[in-house]
């Protein structure tokens, strides 16, 4: 009961979180029936709105709207373990991301056996991909909530990837010793949030330039999501441990 | 208070047990999806699936049914350059090539009228640097052509255009198969996989991979669905490090309007034929000092030149990626085996390819006679400046007599069996290269 209550409190935080999500399941039936994309299009599409976009946009403020009105020291006085309230809110999120991933998936179908035009071949590995993206961004932007006031985490979190991706492109292009690019990299691709793995691990590995070519194996899948599931642990423990060791002031902001 | 510290030990227990076998799992999961391209693998040779060939040979058979043939294609490098064809192709055997570097108007033009084959430039001709210098560029800078006789064994004119039209990136896929010719790499194939569906452009393609002798070369083909033409081929050569190219075709046409005119050339008055010399003439002259070195082995330890100090070396620059290079390694097997103990010592030298690659080749052609195996820059400085070698590329062969010093040096390996002769007789060895 306590856990369908906390993960209820998710879903009706906000008025916003409706509006983004009607707001952005119309932008996708827009996306496809103006521009008829295949599968992988839309999939790219959809992997980056709601993969990335929509987990902060409903994150905002998960943990930080109640620490900023004092709220939170009622929650954490509960008698229940500080843990399990960021465990709940985060089930609730990840609920949100796949119900409105699965919306999507129908919308698409829908909209592919309406028009006759498009294709939907592979679309399910895009909407798993985009699921597990949520899911670790969603962890990330969570755990930041617990120490960034208000709902700055999720503004915080676009700011930093957005120049993160910015200066190590153009770091990639000057550096030239390997050693160093080598370890950036590494860092980027598995320490950080797994974009580039999970693109490649629903619409293969295409690039003009790349060494390999052609689609994941079973084995290469599996471990991938492995990783992104634990990826996702890990910033969810980080932000577990932050939560149960602050100490909260009744005092609004 | 007995029973709480038991509840907690078992719970610590279980969270370790868990976190352990996260991290184990996390650890397995790291090493599979952090498996680099960039090094090379056994399981990167391709077995063969009869689909994926049968999209190959259709392309083939496009290509060769075809009465007429167009396209334009595009060259690159991850180095962000790119060199420009224009290909234009009739049966039974008339061809127009050009070829153009960047942004540049100084294009390289090959024309095959049938009965010869024209290769002419315009503006300067550029300066090629495995057979040119200073002095003989400028003797034959301009208004000058090629002229080969389309009879006869001739290279195909793709890969004699690319070496005098000095082409950034030349073409992958020779077009002259539209003739008939044979992809020389054709033999050498180890399989072809299919490797899903993806699109160049708006052109929805199967793509296949092929590899070839043990995956020292691959070939990825984006071959459209509808016209089963290639719209991308991407070549990875293998050696001590990875060299990508990319060739993209643009607006293949198998039934195209070609003016007749397009196939015909002759020179302009006062135009020089000028035949393109020989790379050889570069390479240290008989009687000079062999540069000594000591150097990586296959195995382990190092080999030295001055060790043969006594002996008469057949020192053979090799690759593994060389197309006549299996039949040259068991010809030197054989001399080695046979006169081994009459004062002739066969040194292989590899310089250029990744290290498992090239012991996988030795082992696989039985080789026993002993190798350098060695990509650093002071390996590739005995080639370059030691013999004077303007090029990596090209088998080298080099015999080196008694005293350290050179009798002889070429490039391939046909000639190998009769000039090596000749260069044992004036080391003073009698043995027969046959």
């Amino acid at each position: 009961m306590r856990a369908y209550e906390l993960i209820k409190e998710t879903f009706l935080r906000r008025t916003f979180i409706w509006i983004a999500h009607l707001s952005w399941l119309a932008l996708y039936g827009l996306f496809w029936w103006l521009f008829l994309p295949d599968a992988e299009q839309f999939g790219g599409f959809l992997f980056l709105f709601s993969g990335f976009f929509l987990p902060l946009a409903l994150s905002a403020g998960i943990f930080g709207d109640d620490i900023a009105s004092g709220r939170i020291c009622i929650l954490v006085t509960k008698p229940f373990w500080s843990g399990q309230l960021y465990i709940y809110r985060f089930l609730g999120l990840s609920l949100q991301g796949a119900l409105h991933i699965a919306l999507t998936g129908v919308l698409a179908f829908a909209l592919q056996a309406f028009m006759r035009k498009g294709s939907v071949e592979g679309l399910g590995m895009w909407l798993v991909a985009s699921w597990l993206l949520f899911n670790t961004c969603a962890a990330l932007s969570t755990s930041l909530s617990v120490v960034v006031g208000r709902s700055f985490n999720s503004l915080l979190l676009l700011v930093v990837i957005v120049t993160g991706w910015f200066v190590t492109n153009l770091l990639m292009g000057f550096l030239n010793a390997e050693t160093m690019t080598g370890a950036l990299t590494n860092f980027i691709r598995y320490a950080c949030p797994p974009f580039e793995l999970l693109r490649k691990f629903a619409g293969g590995e295409y690039e003009k330039f790349s060494l390999t070519v052609g689609r994941f194996s079973v084995t290469k899948s599996l471990a991938c999501v492995v990783h992104c599931l634990m990826l996702t642990t890990a910033y969810g423990i980080a932000g577990i441990v932050i939560l149960c060791r602050r100490e909260f002031s009744r005092v609004r902001d | 208070m007995e029973n709480d510290d038991r509840r907690m030990t078992k719970k610590t227990k279980l969270c370790a047990a868990i976190a352990t076998a996260a991290l184990a799992l996390e650890g397995w999961a790291l090493l599979v999806v952090s498996v680099s391209p960039a090094r090379w693998r056994p399981t990167m040779i391709a077995r063969d699936e009869p689909a994926a060939r049968a999209i190959y040979e259709t392309m083939i058979e496009k290509l060769q049914k075809a009465e007429r043939l167009s396209y334009m294609s595009s060259c690159s490098g991850p180095d962000a350059r790119a060199s420009f064809h224009n290909v234009r192709l009739e049966k039974p055997d008339r061809l127009y090539l050009d070829a153009v570097n960047g942004m540049s108007s100084k294009t390289t033009t090959a024309i095959g009228d049938g009965n010869n084959i024209w290769i002419y430039f315009s503006g300067d001709r550029p300066f090629v640097r495995t057979i040119d210098d200073d002095e003989s560029h400028e003797r034959t800078i301009s208004e000058v052509y090629v002229r080969q006789a389309t009879t006869g064994e001739r290279n195909s004119a793709a890969a004699d255009m690319d070496l005098l039209g000095r082409a950034w990136y030349g073409l992958i896929l020779d077009p002259e198969i539209f003739h008939g010719r044979t992809d020389p790499l054709e033999p050498y194939i180890d399989g072809i996989r299919y490797r899903g569906r993806n699109k160049v452009g708006s052109e929805m393609c199967d793509v296949i991979e092929i590899t070839y002798m043990n995956a020292h070369r691959a070939r990825h083909f984006w071959i459209s669905t509808q016209d089963h033409l290639p719209r991308r081929i991407k070549e990875i050569i293998r050696l001590a490090e990875n060299h990508v190219t990319v060739e993209e075709w643009m607006k293949p046409d198998t039934d195209p309007e070609i003016p007749p005119r397009t196939f015909t050339w002759s020179p302009p008055e006062g135009w020089r034929q000028w035949t393109p010399p020989s790379p050889e003439r570069f390479l240290l002259p008989a009687g000079s000092q062999a540069p000594d070195f000591e150097l990586r082995s296959a195995g382990s330890g190092t080999i030295s030149l001055s060790a043969y100090r006594g002996k008469v070396v057949w020192l053979h620059v090799w690759q593994a990626g060389s197309l006549h290079g299996r039949e040259q390694m068991r010809h030197l097997q054989s001399l080695h085996d046979k006169h081994r103990d009459k004062g002739l010592a066969i040194l292989g030298f590899n310089c250029v390819d990744d290290r498992r690659i090239a012991q996988t080749f030795l082992r696989d052609n039985a080789v026993t006679f002993p190798t350098v195996l060695d990509a650093t820059e002071a390996a590739q400085r005995v080639v370059s400046v030691g013999l004077a070698s303007r090029t990596l590329s090209e088998p080298l062969t080099c015999i080196i007599n008694r005293d350290g010093k050179v009798v002889d040096a070429w490039y391939g390996s046909e000639k190998s069996k009769r000039r090596g002769a000749a260069a044992f007789k004036d080391a003073g060895l009698q043995v027969e290269t046959e």
